[in-house]
């Protein structure tokens, strides 16, 4: 603990028991009680290191009525903080602790009123419950009742927290840690007097509350549900049996009163008392009635419920499976059930529920979405095979889309709830996606294709219907890399409407459409006539590649930023192979290029920037040697400069990761054939190349160095930090090097020969003030006394200057620099000293301004 | 007697009589024109292709017709000027008409040949912008007509024993008799100079026993809906309205409550089909093929949607990286058809009006005209032809492909698979329309921008205004043949719509509950024998008797 918090508490424990009123905002308590809470959890004895708490929490409780209510609830807190360890709790014990968590004193005082006197006990009584004393002292002041009571307390805060420590009491009292704290043992609840009778009333409350007796009640009921659903789920044996006991009157009733609102937390309680232990016969039979004999609606999400639970019960995963299907084999009219499905009996009720248009919606999204549970299951607990799913998932798709009638009988009203729904469609196009894995369900590729470029063409989808069409097509091309299947005539189609989709008036359908463009290029593919070229996705669509790029290099006009950026990263994509193939057209190359630099200069958007530099990150990785990608090279110098003086930080980031992967080519360059530099004959090349002084020239003929430099003075943190640590890298590998292989003088030399010019404007200006290259401050102040910048001139540039590299590597302090970036930039700010000052200063201010404003009133009265 | 004659069976171009206190009130007068459909294209510049089409002989030789009909890629076209189909004359008789209520100016095309040839001596009522731009669009039918006039007249396959043995759709048309060439610009003016003005709300007392009220329905340039009240009774005629927020006015729906009855017509012809999607599309298909380096083709009328297309391509335009693109609108009444679209801010919605104020224009295609982005013809003779450069857009009527400027483009362009042709009126099939052209290579998109009422929108309304009675066409009261799954796409009411269809004649069903009298003071006192004590009136067989009250 920092030596001057130890010396600024006591007098911030004296402020905030004097006036806690006068606080810098409303975090600074939390703010405060976090610092403290990570002190002990380090380690720290709270009371040994700042014994002054301890007087605090007296101080306050002792005045009580004029502390601020804010005040007393961190104190509250604060002790159970300090009487979480066993020896932080002896000492209050003897002390203060039966005053402050005396609730009865609070209520007489009339502060128990507010809720956070309320959520203060409350918090400090759960942080306190670590050991066995503090369940003892629970126990003893008989706590259970108030923490009872506050289950339904009016603020949903309180009774969240009262519901959250009591399952932290009941779980403790089943196990404690030791006295020595080293391991737990599970002390039997029944047999233990000194625990039964907090768990008995646990039990009573349970049996009192758990069943509405009106419709008010109902969202009681639902807390307790979700406080025995949690117990459940945590509680050992005797616990969890005498539970169970306790609450299978009650569930059983709620399980059959068919409250709606309670079909979720119920079924989450009955499923934790299933997993846990099998839950005997009982608990089976709620389940069994949970899954079958309530009404449509409730039936869907209890099913789904279930199927999540990923519980390997064969015969309940099958009839959830049957509930969850019932409402897509009605609407499509495909028989997904067989003949005697136990599902089917609510064929009637749930044809009911499907011709309200809110239901219906409804009910097909719950069955859509579980669709992947369901397909999860064996197959031998299936009334249908996955490919029957995904046929029905189609047929509500097409029913979505107007153009097809329902085989069902009765289905003209169902129909028209789910015509143009556009929930519906994107649930069904998560389902068809999730769906992509299945097994045996690459025979309907062709209708899923059909269907999805019917999508895409429609003029009534939804931008994030189409996204989403999108993203489906990928999946499936992914999942079936063989496109074989796929028709000519729909591979024609595809390019087509991604032809117009490019064109559309909407963005965001142009961004998914260029991003789709960049996910076929990723994504391997082939066709079988041509099997033994490894190819992607894009290159089995009619044109291939060059009917894309032209696309994408359009779009990369495109007025909106976000179409910009990705038709970028699209293009990358696109490029990619053609890139490790040194295959791409010199002339699209350039044009490519140059359209990227204009970007990169001009753009407003700070995503294509990033999206460029990112471009010719990729490009540079794929980059085989320099000979194939020369005008790359020739481009370098121009993005690392214009990234570097980018406003925007991540630009900048960016710039610098481009610097990092040449310098790691350069660093190779030393022990392999080729290098960035321009074409020299390889002989040659390893000649050069292997000397380091050559390997730094090449980097600053590059704009490698200077991009360094300038990130390392950049007023953004991260671009300071990741040029501070590169720089580091460079003077650490090439630096020694040199002096290594010669004496120290001809490293000198060495260094003095790879040299870098840094001029005498901008970014450069402050790296020759570190370095102290720069020229003394001339006497610019004229006679009216105002520089240059009052009188609204320029600053003068100076003369470029030349300084080493390993020189300016060794006198930029790196080390210290680096010491202060890797320091998160607010660390001042939010450090705990300065919480305290803070604190102080406030209270400070105000003492000060209240004196005033004494004479101020004195003087007004007279 | 209330009773309504319907004289046209197409629910989006209607012309129903309504006879009601004594009055008789004719409900539009809208042209079905997709007779032309039958005919052959009317070129501008001579055609080669056209004109060495075989003449159509029956297989069996016995009937020949090669001068009358010809064939073009497995159809059949009567070579001749194109006629049109009227509305029904020979249900009553036209002279006894009293007022004829236009609701927008694509409901008022047969005028000339009721004013005209009808003994018509009565008045028509109609909006400003419905009269000036329905002139517009009578003047520019005229001129398509009669700047490529054909000297022939088809005749001898309209003979019922010779049009039952025709093929395809020539077997299948109705009352060939009663199709009429185009009328002449007299007729047209003749027919106009009996339009009387009159605004939104503005109350039209006829014979003191009706009154007639226009109200705003947000379709077109002063379209209207129309109330038609006597003094307990109520009559609604909503026809062509839209409620999506375009350049006109805004329906005016709350004046349509509390009606005894509401006829209700002109409902989107393309339910499916979404106006903001398709314009869209529009967009996306044009930007696709200027890229590719081909033209685009839009055959349209020469106002409504145009505006609108126009003023989503200003928008569209910078977008799409077509700001170098030329904009064509190539039609005799194109200029005017611009500049009234700027002058009548009063018809405009709120947006267009304020800037009214400010002062700018109230579209934006003043500006497109500015900076040459958009340049408009009268035809394609002239400066066009100096100033045309590809790759272009062109807007040019007639929309059924038919004749105008429209079957120029078609020749020239038909034969590249670069070129599109991209069709935004829903008025005609556009695969009929394509029909005299085939095989043709470019491609066609069909993006029919309808911004009338469609069946969800039109339930809403009918919740809200509540009519007692709802008579509508009976193509309303079905789902539309091509998807017969949709229960969606019809009305669905209680109580059911009333429906009509071409030569029906409905009853309306009016619950008479008061009336208004006027006695005379003399009459009153001859009818009662007792002084002070009043007669007592009687009603019997629709008739009122005064009896003695002593």
């Amino acid at each position: 603990m920092d030596r001057e918090c130890v010396s600024a508490l006591p007098r911030v424990c004296e402020v905030l028991a004097a006036s806690g009123g006068s606080l810098p905002d409303d975090t600074s308590l939390e703010k405060l009680l976090d610092w403290f809470t990570e002190l002990s959890e380090a380690g720290v004895s709270l009371l040994e290191a700042c014994p002054c708490l301890l007087g605090f929490v007296s101080a306050v409780v002792s005045n009580d009525a004029a502390s601020e209510p804010s005040v007393l609830s961190f104190t509250l807190k604060l002790t159970g903080l300090l009487a979480a360890s066993e020896d932080g709790f002896k000492v209050l014990q003897d002390s203060v602790l039966d005053r402050v968590f005396d609730f009865r004193h609070w209520q007489a005082a009339g502060l128990w009123e507010d809720p956070c006197i309320r959520i203060g006990w409350i918090q400090g009584l759960r942080t306190m419950l670590q050991h066995s004393q503090a369940l003892d002292f629970f126990v003893q002041a008989d706590f259970t009742e108030p923490l009872l009571q506050l289950q339904t307390d009016t603020s949903l805060f309180v009774a969240s927290a009262a519901s959250q420590t009591l399952a932290h009491v009941l779980l403790l009292c089943q196990s404690v840690p030791s006295p020595e704290g080293r391991h737990r043992e599970t002390i039997p609840v029944e047999t233990d007097g000194k625990y039964s009778a907090v768990v008995a009333g646990f039990c009573d409350y349970l049996k009192k509350s758990l069943v509405p007796k009106e419709a008010s009640q109902l969202h009681g009921s639902q807390q307790v549900l979700k406080l025995l659903a949690k117990l459940l789920t945590r509680a050992g044996p005797p616990l969890r049996d005498r539970l169970l006991l306790t609450v299978s009157d009650p569930l059983e009733e709620l399980v059959t009163t068919n409250y709606s609102q309670l079909t979720l937390p119920l079924m989450d309680v009955i499923l934790a008392a299933h997993s846990s232990c099998g839950g005997g016969e009982r608990v089976a039979r709620l389940l069994s009635v949970m899954l079958s004999a309530r009404n449509p609606a409730d039936l869907v999400h209890a099913a789904a419920a279930f199927l999540r639970s990923s519980h390997p019960d064969p015969d309940n995963r099958a009839r959830s499976a049957g509930v969850l299907l019932l409402p897509l084999d009605v609407i499509t009219g495909l028989a997904l059930l067989g003949a005697d499905s136990s599902a089917d009996q609510h064929r009637s009720s749930v044809m009911e529920q499907l011709r309200r248009k809110t239901s219906c919606v409804s009910m097909i999204c719950i069955s859509l979405t579980n669709v992947p549970q369901v397909t999860s299951t064996a197959p031998d607990c299936l009334p249908c095979s996955p490919a029957e799913i995904v046929s029905a998932v189609l047929s509500v798709l097409r029913l979505c889309s107007g153009d097809s009638p329902s085989s069902s009988p009765g289905c003209a009203e169902v129909l028209r709830n789910v015509t143009g729904s556009g929930r519906v469609q994107k649930c069904a196009l998560d389902a068809l996606s999730a769906l992509s894995s299945s097994s045996g369900v690459k025979v309907l590729l062709v209708e899923v294709f059909t269907l999805l470029i019917q999508y895409l063409n429609s003029p009534a989808s939804d931008p994030s219907v189409i996204q989403k069409s999108y993203q489906v097509l990928v999946k499936w091309v992914d999942v079936c890399a063989d496109l074989s299947d796929v028709t000519e005539q729909l591979r024609e189609d595809l390019v087509q409407v991604v032809r117009k989709r490019v064109c559309d008036v909407r963005w965001e359908v142009r961004d998914s459409t260029v991003e789709f463009l960049g996910h076929l290029a990723a994504a391997p593919a082939s066709l079988a006539s041509d099997k033994e070229k490894a190819r992607n996705a894009l290159e089995c669509l009619p044109g291939g590649r060059c009917a894309t790029v032209p696309l994408l290099q359009e779009a990369l006009q495109d007025p909106e930023g976000y179409v910009r950026a990705s038709s970028v990263s699209a293009l990358a994509l696109t490029l990619a192979p053609s890139w490790q193939q040194g295959a791409a057209p010199p002339q699209q190359e350039a044009e490519i290029v140059t359209r990227l630099l204009e970007i990169l200069s001009q753009d407003t958007q700070g995503f294509s920037r990033r999206a460029v530099i990112r471009f010719f990150v990729a490009w540079i990785s794929s980059c085989s040697s320099p000979s194939s990608c020369s005008l790359l090279t020739q481009s370098i110098p121009s993005i690392l400069s214009r990234g570097s003086a980018d406003l925007d930080w991540e630009v900048k980031v960016h710039t610098l990761e481009l610097a990092e992967l040449l310098l790691d080519r350069a660093s190779e360059s030393r022990r392999h054939p080729y290098a960035v530099t321009p074409d020299r004959t390889s002989t040659h090349a390893r000649a050069v190349e292997s000397d380091p002084v050559s390997m730094l020239n090449s980097l600053v003929d590059q704009g490698v160095f200077s991009a360094l430099l300038s990130g390392l003075v950049d007023c953004d943190r991260p671009v300071g930090l990741k040029a501070c640590q590169l720089l580091i890298r460079l003077r650490d590998t090439v630096c020694p090097l040199l002096l290594g292989d010669q004496d120290v003088s001809d490293a000198l030399v060495s260094g003095s020969r790879a040299s870098c010019e840094l001029p005498g404007c901008g970014w450069a200006r402050e790296v020759r003030r570190i370095l102290g290259t720069a020229t003394a401050p001339r006497n610019v102040h004229g006679a009216d006394g105002l520089g240059p910048e009052d009188r609204g001139e320029e600053e003068e540039e100076e003369p470029a200057v030349r300084v080493g590299v390993c020189d300016a590597l060794r006198r930029l302090r790196l080390d210290e620099r680096l010491a202060v970036l890797a320091q998160s930039s607010d660390h001042v700010h939010n450090s705990p000293l300065s919480l305290l000052q803070d604190i102080l200063t406030v209270s400070r201010t105000k003492t000060h301004l209240d004196s005033q404003l004494g004479q101020e009133v004195i003087v007004d009265c007279y | 007697m209330k009773l309504t004659y319907c004289l046209s069976g197409h629910p989006t171009l209607p012309c129903n009589v309504l006879k009601f206190k004594s009055t008789t009130i004719m409900l539009d007068c809208g042209l079905d024109t997709t007779s032309v459909l039958n005919f052959l294209p009317l070129p501008l510049v001579h055609s080669p292709r056209l004109s060495k089409l075989p003449g159509w002989v029956s297989k069996d030789g016995t009937i020949n017709l090669e001068k009358e009909l010809k064939e073009c890629a497995g159809r059949v076209f009567v070579d001749s000027q194109p006629e049109f189909c009227l509305p029904e004359v020979e249900l009553l008789d036209l002279s006894t008409i009293d007022v004829i209520l236009i609701s927008n100016y694509h409901c008022m095309m047969a005028l000339p040949y009721i004013t005209e040839h009808t003994g018509f001596t009565g008045t028509v009522y109609a909006t400003e912008p419905t009269l000036q731009i329905g002139r517009l669009l009578m003047e520019e039918l005229v001129n398509f007509m009669e700047r490529v006039p054909k000297a022939q007249s088809a005749t001898c396959w309209k003979n019922k024993e010779i049009q039952r043995l025709l093929p395809g759709s020539l077997k299948d048309a109705v009352d060939v008799w009663t199709w009429k060439r185009c009328y002449s610009l007299q007729e047209v003016n003749s027919a106009l100079s009996k339009v009387q003005l009159v605004g939104y709300s503005q109350k039209v007392e006829l014979f003191g026993a009706v009154q007639v009220s226009p109200l705003s329905s947000g379709y077109s340039l002063g379209s209207s809906n129309w109330i038609i009240q006597s003094h307990h009774e109520k009559v609604s005629y909503v026809s062509g309205s839209s409620l999506l927020t375009t350049h006109p006015q805004p329906m005016d729906q709350s004046s349509l409550k509390n009606s005894d009855v509401l006829i209700l017509t002109g409902l989107t012809q393309i339910p499916t089909a979404n106006p903001d999607g398709m314009l869209g599309e529009f967009c996306s298909n044009l930007a696709m093929t200027i890229r590719a380096g081909g033209n685009v083709l839009v055959p349209c009328y020469s106002s409504g949607v145009i505006y609108d297309l126009l003023e989503c391509l200003y928008q569209f335009i910078e977008s799409a990286n077509l700001g170098t693109t030329p904009f064509y609108f190539i039609s005799p009444v194109a200029n005017s058809s611009l500049e009234f679209s700027q002058i009548f801010a009063e018809w405009l919605c709120h947006n267009k009006q304020t800037k009214v104020y400010l002062p700018e224009p109230p579209f934006p295609h003043a500006e497109l005209i500015q900076t040459n982005k958009l340049k408009h013809y009268p035809s394609i003779h002239g400066d066009f032809s100096s100033e045309f450069r590809q790759p272009c857009v062109v807007f040019t009527g007639h929309p059924s492909l038919r004749f105008g400027d429209v079957v120029h483009f078609m020749e020239l362009w038909g034969k590249s698979s670069l070129n599109t042709i991209i069709f935004t009126e829903p008025d005609f099939s556009y695969l009929d329309a394509l029909a005299p052209y085939q095989p043709l290579s470019m491609k066609c998109v069909y993006c029919p921008i309808d911004t009338r009422l469609n069946f969800h929108q039109v339930s809403k309304l009918l919740k809200e205004v509540q009519p007692l009675h709802v008579v509508c066409p009976e193509q309303y009261t079905q789902p539309p043949v091509s998807q017969s799954h949709r229960s969606d796409l019809m009305l669905e009411l209680q109580p059911p719509p009333m429906p009509y269809r071409r030569c029906s004649v409905l009853n309306l069903p009016f619950r008479r509950r008061y009336e208004r009298v006027y006695i005379l003071p003399e009459v009153l006192l001859s009818s009662c024998g007792c002084p002070g004590r009043l007669p007592v009136l009687s009603y019997k067989q629709s008739q009122y008797f005064f009896g003695d009250g002593c």
